[in-house]
């Protein structure tokens, strides 16, 4: 199934379209071959095959205060993680995230994205502008908002008070919570999804809009029948990236909230730390380590076979 | 020739890589390497900020007073984060020698095996520890043998503003108040301020609620608490637990409450809240005082933990933590380590501490040094923890809770508070905190071994 | 005609009011924090924004009291290492799925790929193990080792090389040279720009470790610069908001003058090699 699905994502329309042409060396040479792909084979194995197994087996048993493991009881940790009401609400909770990231990341970046494509004067400063939040890392994000978040100095605050609008607690109240971690992960992911909007935005054919134009359609007709279709694999690309990365999220959360308030936040990767590195319970943690493994490799699939029709239409 | 050159440079290139990968190690051994021809001792400590600063005074101080040893501070952060790391770097060249690993963790750094309790020098040494704090001494020995010695110790105590209190005309708390007591406080302030000021606070912290318990003499789980054997049932779920979040409730309810949550800032949103008179009280570590004082341009206010009405208070556990010996290093650091520990029970230094920080001096003698009597006469509310914790007459429910996982068990206690602070009913949050307390006493006991019944 | 002008102007006002409108909600954040990042702390907390108390001091005191120069010398060295690694492992393993015929090539390929779908958080207990048992806990070495090469910087690689030219074969034919050569003089020189698009994503993706470098340091001498942000916060002290927002923008202020610089590269290589 994987075989199949890596052999042909590989091809893509460019280089199918030049591909009498492509360089190729057919030299059986193990020695060569060896030193090529060796290094990194072994590096892939000894820190990403090897500790998934690990993961797993460790999963299958519980662990003692060291870490290491004692009695052998099958699934009786996946049974336990499912059928707790903790757990569960955490995974809600990460699909909220998950799902609000995702949707206000490409909702913010195909606008920023579409307004910056205009042909304008002036229009480069915009571009770069938009593009800032790139350099910005999860821990100086998390300054940043944690700041303008803070109850009794933070902007916010101070802007409520300004406009007589009664205070927010951003960071006390479970829903405000999620906000506050959605809106910093969104502004922290912005820069990079609109660079490869406008990337796609721009490689559509202008003679699709010259076309439209002539014929004197709006703007917005055009952004929804001739944008959001021609960049529609973009479009794919980047909500499976945004899916992933935010399924992975720690840093923020971390930084933030520590996974409160009531759990509210404490999403997958945040559990499976917490668990393993505070909790000691290292048992529980690899269960969830497994199940975040599996979500992740079903994107990451879904990806793939997405690219893998790509190329056959 | 030439060609062969060619073919080599990328060879050279990882050759370099490893030399880099190389260097970089040894570029960051090397900076803790030892300068002269002392025994290192490196010792883990979890004092951020100011704190941070004073423990490098007394390192500093060790270091000049003999020519034997060179301690090496490294701060690792929380408490919390502190124990997995030393649990799971034992035996390795990154390993402590003399670490400080928080209260609740006595009992699993006890189980361990990985430490050398200090009875062992102490008897080697003839080291006197009569001078030394016996409650504190108590919370860190088992069967009668001294496992590691406290270094820094804590009362948890209420902070009011005065100035505040002064300004509308409040009367001020007495020394051990109630709840009722504290009540009538916040809401006064509240009324008075015009809405302007919010009246109390009391952070969600998992400390702070088994301090409750122990001032009300309750049990927070089974065998009193883990001293009589070990404990397999929580029991959060009591009167007494519910008298003090329905304490709480009552304040929410008059609007003079401030939640200032769980986060990773929410201790730092709440003291700065008090300093900028936002807040006027809020329970905190005596460990706060020193900052406070520091800062604060109102006059501040300290009493005891406050107790349930019409009750005497039980007096509280100790906080704070103490200093271990790791028993994976040769025998003349682990002397090193514990010539560390004796420095730092001084009662100079431990006075200097007192000062510098708010943690109560242990040593005796540390009273009658011109440092702390100085400080007293200066601010003489920095003497109430202390007084706290004379008064407290030691029994099972405030000598701390003796169980592994309580690093868990807080985090689940914080849950059961943030639902409560929240608006969820007090007895369903406390009754599921105890069950998960419950699955993880199962779920550890029976990894370790040992029998649940 | 003058109507259809009108239009026109009244719509491109439109675009830069919202240009600029939005320009102005992104930068907020940043604005904020470099802007308080001036101003002592001690007039932030008042909620005095608009103080005229400016000085450089929370920035002189965040070079001097905390140790966030040793932060940065440490996460500097390990970006770099990471990112030069990365290049030299992916496009060596790039090459030979391109270039060289050998037994289970597809195997070996479908195994990156598979590599690719396991989230290393995912991975931290056993590597946690392993690199307790190299003994690299608190060197450099525990954050570069495990992540010295990268299935995605192998199969981006591998989508550029597979678009070498015809001609460059026929050169390198003529002139005899081996694999070596061909990887170091043809193929790498001719891909440049995958390469520094890799490098890039390599460098920033080394910079951003948080998760991993919490759990393999223990001292300052090789803490990273995200980590050490969090150290200077610490919880049960006050928070000085102006030192704080000064090393913030200590941080961020590099990474975004090699951003504008790289701008072109990062966008290039987006279409280039990841997005398709």
């Amino acid at each position: 199934m994987l075989k199949t699905s890596t052999t042909d994502v590989v091809p893509e329309k460019k280089v199918e379209a030049n591909s009498d042409r492509k360089f190729k060396l057919t030299a059986k040479d193990k020695y060569y071959a060896s030193i090529f792909v060796g290094p990194s084979l072994f590096l892939l194995g000894l820190f990403v095959f090897y500790p998934m197994f690990r993961t797993l087996y460790i999963s299958l048993f519980l662990t003692n205060s060291f870490g290491n493991t004692t009695l052998f009881v099958g699934l009786d940790n996946y049974v336990k993680l499912i059928s707790s009401p903790d757990f569960v609400a955490s995974m809600w909770v990460t699909v909220v995230y998950v799902v609000g990231v995702t949707f206000f990341t490409i909702a913010m970046g195909l606008l920023l994205a579409n307004l910056a494509s205009q042909k304008l004067p002036g229009i480069a400063i915009f571009r770069t502008l938009y593009s800032v939040t790139m350099g910005v890392s999860v821990s100086v994000a998390a300054i940043f908002w944690l700041f303008i978040f803070n109850p009794s100095a933070g902007f916010f605050t101070l802007l409520t008070k300004m406009l007589h609008l009664p205070t927010v607690n951003w960071l006390t109240s479970p829903t405000n919570a999620m906000w506050a971690i959605i809106i910093t992960t969104v502004w922290m992911h912005l820069g990079f999804v609109f660079l490869v909007f406008l990337g796609a935005i721009e490689s559509v054919p202008t003679t699709l809009y010259e076309a439209a134009d002539v014929e004197g359609v709006s703007s917005r007709y055009q952004f929804f029948h001739i944008t959001l279709p021609m960049i529609s694999p973009t479009l794919f690309f980047v909500s499976t990236i945004t899916i992933i990365g935010s399924f992975k999220s720690f840093g923020l959360i971390d930084l933030i909230t520590k996974g409160g308030p009531t759990n509210a936040t404490n999403m997958l990767v945040y559990r499976i730390y917490n668990d393993a590195f505070f909790g000691g319970n290292y048992a529980k943690s690899s269960a969830e380590a497994i199940i975040l493994a599996i979500i992740i490799a079903f994107f990451t699939y879904l990806q793939f076979k997405f690219l893998e029709k790509k190329v056959n239409y | 020739m030439v060609k062969y050159k060619k073919f080599t440079m990328p060879l050279i290139l990882i050759l370099g890589i490893i030399l880099i990968g190389l260097f970089g190690k040894a570029l960051s051994a090397k900076s803790a390497a030892v300068k002269d021809n002392r025994t290192e001792v490196v010792l883990w400590h979890e004092m951020g900020g100011p704190a941070e600063k004073s423990l490098e005074k007394i390192v500093t101080g060790f270091n000049k007073s003999q020519k034997k040893y060179v301690v090496v501070p490294k701060y690792q952060g929380s408490y919390d984060a502190a124990i997995q790391k030393i649990l799971q770097t034992h035996n390795t060249n990154t390993s402590p020698a003399v670490f400080q690993a928080f209260d609740i963790s006595a009992a699993q750094m006890m189980h361990s095996g990985f430490i050398t309790p200090v009875q062992e020098f102490i008897d080697k040494d003839n080291f006197d520890v009569s001078k030394i704090s016996p409650v504190a001494r108590a919370f860190y020995s088992n069967k009668g043998k001294q496992q590691s010695l406290p270094f820094n110790t804590s009362q948890p105590v209420l902070y009011y503003n005065a100035s505040l209190l002064k300004k509308y005309g409040i009367t001020p708390p007495p020394v051990s108040p109630s709840y009722d007591d504290i009540t009538r406080v916040a809401k006064a302030i509240y009324e008075k301020s015009d809405h302007k000021v919010k009246g109390m606070t009391v952070q969600i912290y998992g400390w702070l609620l088994e301090q409750a318990m122990a001032n009300a003499g309750v049990s927070l789980t089974n065998n009193n608490d883990g001293h009589t054997g070990f404990p397999t049932k929580a029991t959060i779920t009591n009167p007494a637990s519910k008298e003090f979040f329905e304490w709480i409730r009552e304040n929410q309810k008059a609007g003079d409450f401030m939640d200032y949550g769980s986060g990773a800032m929410s201790g730092t949103n709440q003291t700065t809240g008090f300093l900028n008179g936002k807040v006027g009280i809020y329970i905190q570590s005596s460990a706060s005082m020193s900052q406070l004082n520091k800062k604060n341009k109102n006059e501040l206010g300290i009493t005891y933990f406050p107790h349930p009405n019409g009750k005497k208070a039980n007096g509280v556990a100790i906080g704070g933590a103490a200093l271990w010996i790791s028993n994976d290093k040769p025998k003349d650091v682990q002397q090193g380590a514990f010539e560390f520990i004796k420095y730092t029970l001084k009662p100079e230094v431990q006075a200097q501490w007192q000062k510098d920080t708010g943690y109560l001096a242990l040593n005796k003698d540390s009273q009658n040094t011109s440092i702390l009597k100085s400080l007293y006469k200066k601010h003489p509310e920095a003497k109430v923890p202390s007084q706290q914790l004379q008064e407290a007459v030691p029994n099972n429910f405030n000598s701390g809770i003796l169980m592994e996982g309580m690093q868990k068990t807080r985090q689940i206690e914080q849950f059961a508070m943030e639902e409560i602070y929240n608006g969820g009913d007090i007895h369903r949050a406390l009754k599921n905190a105890d069950k998960k307390i419950d699955d993880n006493l199962t779920t550890t006991n029976r990894a370790n071994g040992r029998s649940t019944k | 005609m003058a109507n259809i002008d009108e239009t026109a102007i009244l719509k491109r006002i439109f675009s830069y009011f919202l240009l600029i409108f939005l320009a102005v909600v992104i930068l907020a954040p940043f604005f904020i924090g470099i802007w308080t990042s001036f101003l002592p702390t001690a007039d932030i907390l008042k909620g005095n924004f608009f103080s005229t108390n400016v000085s450089l001091n929370n920035y002189f005191d965040a070079f001097t009291q905390t140790p966030i120069l040793r932060y940065l010398g440490n996460t500097v060295v390990i970006s770099i290492i990471t990112m030069f690694a990365h290049l030299i492992f992916c496009s060596m393993s790039a090459y030979a799925f391109v270039f060289l015929d050998f037994k289970y090539k597809k195997v070996f390929f479908a195994l990156f790929m598979v590599t690719m779908m396991l989230p290393s958080e995912a991975a931290i207990i056993p590597n946690f193990q392993t690199v307790k048992a190299l003994g690299l806990l608190d060197h450099y070495s525990a954050m570069i080792v495990p992540s010295l090469t990268s299935a995605f910087g192998t199969f981006m690689l591998r989508q550029s090389f597979m678009q070498t030219p015809m001609e460059l074969k026929e050169a390198a034919d003529i002139e005899g040279l081996n694999h070596f050569q061909i990887y170091w003089n043809v193929v790498l020189p001719y891909n440049r720009i995958s390469l520094i698009t890799l490098g890039a994503y390599s460098f920033l993706g080394a910079w951003n470790q948080y998760l991993w470098p919490i759990l393999v340091t223990f001292s300052n001498n090789s803490r990273v610069i995200q980590n050490g942000l969090k150290q200077l916060q610490s919880e049960e002290t006050f928070n000085n908001w102006g030192m704080i927002q000064a090393s913030a923008a200590i941080i961020v202020i590099p990474t975004i003058i090699v951003l504008f610089i790289g701008q072109h590269y990062f966008k290039s290589g987006m279409n280039e090699g990841a997005v398709k």
